[in-house]
């Protein structure tokens, strides 16, 4: 039950995911964490940190997050529903595009969609750097990430190895 | 072919290498070209690109072309990141290396408020953005309204802004 749940919300989600998968990280939290409690805010943060850390798009954090809940039929399909809408839309949207390229509607909607990702990825990230209670040590390590990566041009795996060292240390 | 050699060596994100593999050794596209692919695709919802991977295959042998470019990104990191999953699985007893998960996990969330602020960077003369944009956090990560809600909504208002010339 909990697989048929999973995926028609995770494909819904896929329909409001403008500017990608770290838009829609705050809703997964709230609904598979705060709404069916499938996950403990723990558990939510650890199969971030795994699918952040590994190879390949990040969406595939979804797929952790299915298997969590429903095991590998989970994860197959938490992936499949949370990439299909989005993909049926990439595939009729492509030409169309191109068509409207000097339409005043297409700038419209290109500065219209701008703040609303930054206000979502910027919720995204408070909202998994505070799983459960607040807690300082997550947002020093979370502070310290954002200030590097915007001071520096490293490689986000950087931090994410500092992430992993001041873990070890402080939590 | 060429998604699944993006996919199978994408780490730390993949833009960087699927611009390497497919303008600088391939040249399936030119540079003007993959920007404008993925400044559409960054519009649309999704992952971005996942995305890239259905125009370009849409573009190049149609819908086949799609669905391969799409298989060939998600097969081998799939099957990673699950592999990855279950070894921590079967350790996520140790403190230790739960409170180094953790740790990566946090900085990741950095990360997003840093990418938030490189994006936003633009908009900060817009105070009409940068109000939708406050707006949007509140809603979101304060009152935890259903995303479902606040980007529909969000969207209208913002395309309203945005005729009006005030973003």
């Amino acid at each position: 039950m909990s697989l048929v749940e999973l995926g028609l919300y995770f494909a819904l989600l896929s329909l409001v995911s403008v500017g990608g998968l770290p838009s829609v990280m705050p809703e997964m939290q709230r609904y598979v964490v705060d709404v069916k409690g499938w996950l403990t805010p723990s558990d939510f943060i650890q199969a971030f940190a795994v699918g952040q850390a590994a190879p390949g798009p990040n969406v595939l954090i979804a797929s952790l997050i299915g298997w969590k809940v429903a095991g590998l039929p989970g994860a197959f399909v938490a992936l499949g529903s949370i990439c299909f809408p989005a993909a049926v839309i990439a595939w009729w949207v492509a030409e169309l595009w191109d068509r409207f390229k000097d339409s005043p509607w297409r700038k419209a909607i290109q500065r219209a969609i701008a703040p609303i990702v930054v206000g979502m990825i910027l919720s995204g990230g408070v909202v998994l750097a505070t799983p459960g209670s607040p807690d300082w040590r997550l947002w020093l390590i979370a502070g310290l990430a954002a200030a590097g990566m915007l001071a520096t041009k490293l490689n986000p795996l950087w931090f994410l190895g500092a992430g992993a060292a001041l873990g070890a240390l402080l939590l | 072919m060429g998604f699944f050699w993006i996919g199978a060596r994408s780490f730390g994100g993949v833009m960087p290498w699927a611009y390497r593999t497919m303008v600088e050794e391939r040249r399936w596209l030119t540079h003007a070209d993959f920007t404008e692919t993925i400044g559409l695709c960054q519009f649309l919802p999704g992952p971005n690109i996942g995305n890239a991977s259905i125009v370009l295959g849409k573009r190049w042998f149609g819908l086949a072309g799609s669905i391969v470019a799409f298989l060939g990104l998600m097969a081998l990191p799939f099957v990673w990141v699950l592999g990855l999953f279950m070894v921590y699985s079967d350790l996520s007893s140790n403190a230790t290396l739960k409170a180094v998960v953790t740790g990566v996990g946090a900085a990741g969330a950095g990360l997003f408020v840093g990418t938030a602020v490189k994006l936003g960077r633009p908009l900060a003369k817009k105070p009409a953005a940068l109000v939708l944009i406050a707006a949007c956090f509140v809603l979101v990560a304060v009152a935890r309204v259903s995303l479902l809600m606040v980007v529909p909504i969000g969207l209208g208002v913002a395309l309203f802004a945005a005729r009006r010339g005030w973003l």
